[in-house]
């Protein structure tokens, strides 16, 4: 028995030899290690990612930054993990709807004093501002792009029926309804029936009933759920109508690859998406064959538009403060955001970048050009910091479904979300 | 002395055991009892029954819908994984050429993981783009595409012959081995008693291989009450929760919503329904088990 616990000592020693030798060869070498953690993370993405880290590296000596890339669906839980065991992390990304959660736990920093000694700051748009500032009007992180919803129009298609490209809501539901049945197996729009499908329906319904809180648009001017009024009802009406009669019936179960099929056979030749969609269409489709123009405009005569948004923080953890906003400012700064846009897909966050940049103000990413600086867009928010909204996306999608396939009526529905936000 | 090794030898194995299997169990169990929810972890504290209550009285999911879900298509999809795994394991068990490369195919399904085969067969049900539809529609059996994923009177259909798919070679390969270790006088006694295929098929090989199938049917029971993987690529509980199960809504809830009591206590439901129903199969299938 003695030689058993002797044993067990040694390999107790050897294994805590081994972890404190790991621990002290970065203090010993002087140079400094930064850990950065992506959430957003794919393969291409986190290439174009190390790849400025070599760089920065190069032109750093010193600075040592290890990047940290778990799978995108578990990547937001596994920061999470890390940050409520006070893991040593220097440089995270922050999502708009993790940013409260990780606020409240007291996880982030508040980037104000280094924000205040940044010039390129003067260059942010208001959108970046807006962004950065949105849990408790503090700077909790420098934002790195945008997504921001656009159409996109398959202009071979429409102009083979000789349809006009919509500017409003109504205009693109008679040209969907007009498509379908041209051909078989031809319809309007490629419709998103599940998952996150709030994300374009409630931009193809503001615009038709406006009047709403825009910190919160769920909230309508009158204090009761932004639909639960007589316009509410009428742009729900449309929309069930156009599912039902211009959008394939299958779309009910479609996600974003479904989405993005329809576009690209021709089956569906409107789609509501965001930027990076782009790279979904390389080699399927030739820039010839479709446009963006901006988000349509429903009855109010504007356009309502939510913005997803992700940025750079430093948590309350990080040894090197200091290392890790020096990376930050240079990962941001007009160039290399521009850069990191381009190679990614979503909109850049400064207004110089859209202005001087031909890749940003010419092309497809005119629309965004056009519609960030259009009188007619209002941006709103969703009450990403409600401890309800991280469940709704299934109450939506569930109730939504029901009211698509007629099980439900649209004041049925209507009563379902009054009753889970608690109007 | 020599002989007291043995514990030094077994204790990292149980201490893995214990890191990676008991000590979550027992945080999870524990969890279920709290308010834990990600979105503010600077308030977790005991809530008695409360998330139990929440699930069960869910206005938005219907817990007994999902329930009910759970049943159909655990039912189901062991039924048909059993019944064509058996009949397959019955056609490979005489020798033939190519034998061998033949089972490596059929077998070769059960290495896939279950996303990856959920994604695969979502876009053979497509209804717009399907192969399904498209070759229905071929041939002329059909004029308008079937909403296999789309239409909620379907949907739990599809998923299921993808897990039934899925499954049978699981039986095959368990079962395969089973059917291989019977004697081969048994068979011969049994002709010379004037035994017909069939007979010998329900009076020799069934009775024999009977603890194999018994402890299967077991294990396959839990495995698929806890598979949401297939459901959660093709249709993530849709349309309108028609094939919601309880493990996927565990998903949702602890992935979507953030909330680990919620989830936590899903999962004890799981693990104390599929507790009583290994003690109540064990029972049933002990008194008729000791003849063999």
């Amino acid at each position: 028995m003695r030689k058993a616990i002797a044993a067990l000592l040694v390999l107790a020693v050897l294994i805590g030899g081994v972890f404190a030798g790991g621990a002290e060869e970065g203090g010993q070498s002087g140079t400094v290690k930064l850990t950065f953690v992506e959430t957003m993370t794919s393969p291409s993405r986190t290439q174009v990612i190390q790849g400025m880290i070599d760089e920065y590296e190069a032109q750093n000596p010193g600075i040592e930054i290890e990047l940290i890339s778990p799978p995108y669906e578990q990547a937001d839980n596994k920061l999470t993990m890390m940050l409520n065991s006070n893991q040593e992390l220097d440089i995270i990304e922050t999502r708009d709807y993790t940013v409260k959660q990780f606020v409240n736990n007291g996880k982030l920093t508040d980037l104000t004093p280094y924000l205040e000694n940044w010039d390129a700051t003067d260059d942010w748009m208001d959108l970046t501002w807006e962004a950065a500032k949105t849990v408790n009007d503090t700077p909790y992180f420098v934002p790195q792009f945008f997504y921001v919803k656009a159409l996109f129009v398959r202009t071979d298609i429409l102009d083979q029926y000789g349809i006009e490209i919509p500017t409003t809501m109504d205009e693109l539901y008679a040209a969907c309804k007009e498509l379908t049945g041209k051909a078989p197996g031809q319809y309007g729009l490629a419709f998103r029936g599940k998952a996150n499908t709030y994300k374009i329906s409630d931009m193809m319904l503001l615009g038709d009933v406006g009047n709403v809180n825009v910190d919160n648009f769920h909230e309508g001017l009158d204090g009761k759920f932004f639909l639960d009024n007589e316009a509410g009802r009428e742009a729900l009406a449309k929309y069930v109508d156009v599912f039902r009669t211009a959008c394939p019936p299958d779309s009910i179960n479609w996600g974003f690859n479904e989405q993005i099929n329809g576009f690209v056979s021709g089956t569906t030749p409107f789609l509501i998406q965001d930027p990076d969609t782009f790279s979904s269409f390389a080699g399927q489709l030739d820039p010839s064959q479709y446009t963006v123009v901006p988000l349509p405009v429903g009855t109010t005569g504007k356009r309502y538009l939510d913005y997803g948004f992700n940025g750079l923080s430093i948590p309350t953890t990080s040894k090197h403060p200091q290392e890790a906003w020096d990376f930050i400012k240079w990962m941001t700064s007009p160039e290399n955001n521009a850069a990191f846009c381009k190679a990614y897909g979503p909109l850049p966050i400064y207004n110089s970048v859209f202005q001087e940049d031909p890749y940003f103000s010419t092309g497809g990413y005119q629309a965004w050009a056009e519609e960030l600086n259009d009188e007619n867009t209002v941006f709103v928010k969703y009450p990403l910091d409600a401890p309800e909204y991280p469940a709704w996306a299934q109450v939506q999608e569930q109730s939504m479904q029901s009211l698509l396939l007629g099980n439900i009526t649209i004041d049925e529905a209507i009563q379902t979300w009054s009753d889970y936000w608690g109007f | 002395m020599k002989n007291k090794w043995y514990i030094l030898m077994m204790i990292p194995a149980f201490l893995l055991v214990v890191a990676f299997l008991y000590f979550p169990l027992a945080r999870g169990i524990v969890m279920a009892f709290q308010n834990y929810n990600m979105f503010d972890l600077t308030n977790v504290h005991f809530i008695g029954l409360d998330n139990f209550k929440a699930v069960i009285g869910n206005p938005n999911v219907s817990f007994w819908q999902i329930l009910g879900n759970t049943v159909i298509w655990t039912i189901f999809s062991l039924m048909f994984q059993f019944l064509l795994g058996f009949g397959l394991a019955l056609l490979l068990k005489k020798p033939f050429a190519g034998r061998g490369v033949y089972s490596g195919f059929v077998f070769y399904g059960y290495a896939l993981s279950g996303f990856a085969i959920g994604l695969l067969w979502s876009w053979l049900f497509n209804g717009q783009f399907g192969l399904f539809n498209d070759i229905l529609t071929r041939i002329g059996i059909i004029d308008e595409p079937i909403g296999w994923l789309s239409n909620p009177k379907i949907a739990m259909f599809s998923v299921i012959v993808t897990n039934v798919w899925y499954g049978i070679p699981f039986f095959g390969i368990m079962l395969l081995a089973a059917l291989q270790s019977v004697p081969n006088d048994l068979y011969e006694a049994a002709v010379i008693d004037g035994c017909g295929v069939v007979r010998q098929l329900f009076s020799v090989t069934i009775p024999y291989i009977k603890p194999t199938i018994i402890s299967t049917l077991l294990l396959r029971t839990m495995w698929i009450v806890n598979f949401p993987d297939i459901i959660y690529a093709m249709t993530n509980g849709g349309p309108v929760n028609s094939t919601n199960i309880l493990a996927t809504q565990m998903i949702n809830t602890v992935f979507k919503e953030y909330d680990y009591g919620k989830g936590s206590a899903i999962g004890v439901i799981i693990m104390v329904i599929l507790f009583v129903y290994s003690v109540i199969y064990l029972r049933l299938t002990k008194s008729s088990g000791d003849d063999v």
